[in-house]
């Protein structure tokens, strides 16, 4: 009896959800059902405050619901507060990089520049310290990159980070970068950068910027030629911006992947089979494109998500 | 800073000459000092990483506590020129009915976020130390401002009149009775500017003008906790230094007898 109260509950919640998302213009919809391994079971999903991590967690909570799961987004200012949310049993879940765990929650300051060990050591680490249990990673690499305009680019003869050697030796006022304090300070962002690739801008041709003014201030080419960037950034195509190779692979590969606290997968054993094809099936070139429908094309998150896990297949 | 207590230690330190200088006369550059002593122990005990070095080496902390400075003080003069002449001519009677409309636009420049701000004129007028500082205008002239106007409404009308009996010009009015009689009212809407300017100077950094924002962002999105407390320390310093120094400006240029 009490059984069944909780099934009729959970049914009008359903329901209720389903009709609020409805109201909301179709939003996140997605209630068709593939099994009902979750049943009952309730997740909230963090996203940080930028378009990727929205479809990521999106992504995610569309999949748990088609398998009888409750799911809601939470959209949280910053990987740290995200974090702790995750920490503090706010949040079930949300994907992160491994990247930002090793420089930013493990307090390390060199990166490891093999994807797969870089993986293997925040995954061990932050299970052993945190409690963190990191899934299986996906294929795509938020890493940092150097944007510049396609007119700059051509004009000036570069396509790769080692063409900068030669461009500051014959036109040194042309080497002006546009980057955020993070970066500026990060070793493996712009100091270890210049000293890998051999180059010295001097201060005065270093602006610093907000992440979201940097890719419109390149695509002006004024204040600055060259730009921080992320590398699956939706605005790099839109604004139809170049990135320079990373031909000494100085970058580390910042992989996503899905972060729970251990205690939750063991609660919900069925979740890490459940959400193994999204780490499959999502690549760099595939989160480009979901990233450009939000940025760039003003689609709301939910509805790129519910599109991209039709038709992938995950919903049926 | 209220009228009482001004009027209550000033007879106090004539009389008893330095001895009995007021306490918030040197209780700021004491707590000031103390703060940054503690804060400098502290770093300097820390170990600390590769990043941390970088950000908390002397010559760019000092860099960004110089920028700092340069924003919220410039911003204040801008502030002062832009707002006092402007509130005169608001509380003059031909104009008086526009009062309401300056005062609406200065209210939207403070409850705008400071950051929306910047970003839109970033977008629209390019980046750099100017954008910055006109952010930093909008957002801090409201006290100077309002109190310019209530500093100048509510002087006494009897007064006013009793000039005006004895042959006092408009303008002979405007600066015998009614700007001594405003001062300390605007001086008190400086401090609230200069305080918000110091606060607000932090989001600079996000368009190329530097300030103590850029530590503070490094800090938080790092993590670190010794970058963060340096880049809030040092804020929070400079935000008391420069009351204190307002303070003493309010001590000094309010006219005698009031």
């Amino acid at each position: 009896m009490r059984r069944q109260i909780h099934r009729l509950m959970v049914g009008i919640t359903g329901l209720v959800t389903a009709g609020a998302l409805a109201a909301c213009g179709g939003g996140g919809a997605a209630v068709g059902s593939v099994s009902k391994d979750l049943d009952g079971a309730k997740f909230a999903i963090g996203a940080k405050d930028f378009s990727e991590q929205s479809i990521l967690a999106e992504i995610t909570a569309q999949l748990l619901r088609a398998h009888g799961a409750e799911a809601e987004v939470k959209e949280i200012k910053g990987s740290v507060n995200t974090r702790k949310a995750l920490e503090s049993g706010e949040l079930s879940m949300y994907w992160e990089y491994t990247g930002t765990a090793w420089i930013t929650y493990l307090q390390q300051t060199t990166p490891i520049p093999d994807a797969e060990q870089q993986y293997a050591e925040v995954a061990a680490q932050d299970l052993e310290k945190n409690g963190i249990k990191w899934f299986a990673p996906a294929d795509f690499n938020n890493t940092y990159a150097i944007s510049v305009s396609r007119e700059k680019a051509e004009e000036l003869g570069v396509s790769k980070l080692s063409d900068l050697a030669a461009l500051e030796a014959s036109k040194p006022e042309e080497m002006t970068f546009c980057i955020e304090s993070e970066f500026s300070i990060r070793d493996d962002g712009f100091p270890g950068m210049t000293k890998a690739y051999g180059i010295e801008p001097a201060n005065e041709n270093i602006r610093m910027l907000d992440t979201g003014l940097i890719y419109t201030e390149v695509d002006k080419a004024e204040s600055c030629i060259f730009g921080e960037a992320f590398a699956t950034d939706g605005r790099i195509a839109a604004l139809d911006l170049v990135v320079l190779e990373d031909d000494k692979n100085f970058f580390p590969i910042y992989e996503g992947a899905v972060t729970m606290k251990q205690e939750t997968l063991d609660a919900n054993p069925k979740l890490e089979s459940i959400l193994a094809p999204l780490a499959e099936k999502l690549d760099t070139v595939t989160m480009q494109s979901l990233n450009a429908q939000v940025d760039v094309d003003g689609e709301d998150p939910a509805d790129v998500a519910e599109e991209w896990l039709t038709k992938v297949g995950l919903l049926s | 800073m209220t009228a009482e207590t001004l009027a209550a230690a000033y007879p106090v330190a004539q009389r008893r000459g330095l001895r009995a200088i007021p306490m918030r006369l040197w209780a700021t550059p004491l707590l000031v000092t103390a703060a940054v002593l503690a804060l400098i122990a502290y770093v300097s005990a820390q170990d600390l990483d590769s990043m941390e070095q970088r950000v908390l080496g002397p010559g760019f902390v000092v860099d960004r506590v110089i920028e700092h400075l340069q924003l919220a003080v410039l911003a204040t003069a801008i502030i002062v020129a832009i707002a006092v002449p402007l509130g005169v001519a608001l509380t003059r009677p031909a104009t008086r009915w526009l009062t309401p409309v300056a005062l609406l636009l200065a209210n939207m420049g403070q409850a705008t976020p400071a950051l929306g701000i910047l970003v839109l004129l970033a977008l629209t007028l390019g980046i750099g130390f100017k954008i910055a500082l006109i952010a930093l205008v909008v957002s801090a002239i409201l006290p100077v401002l309002r109190n310019t106007i209530v500093g100048l409404q509510q002087v006494d009308a009897t007064l006013v009149e009793a000039a005006r009996g004895m042959g006092m010009s408009s303008r002979q009015i405007l600066r015998q009775v009614e700007m001594p009689l405003a001062v300390p009212v605007i001086l008190a809407g400086l401090r609230t500017a200069v305080v918000n300017a110091v606060g607000v100077a932090t989001v600079a950094t996000f368009v190329n003008a530097g300030g103590l924002g850029q530590i503070i962002v490094a800090g938080v999105k790092l993590q670190r906790t010794p970058v963060l407390l340096v880049g809030g320390v040092l804020t929070a310093a400079i935000a008391l230094a420069l009351d204190w120094l307002a303070g003493l400006v309010e001590e000094f240029a309010r006219p005698r007898g009031l």
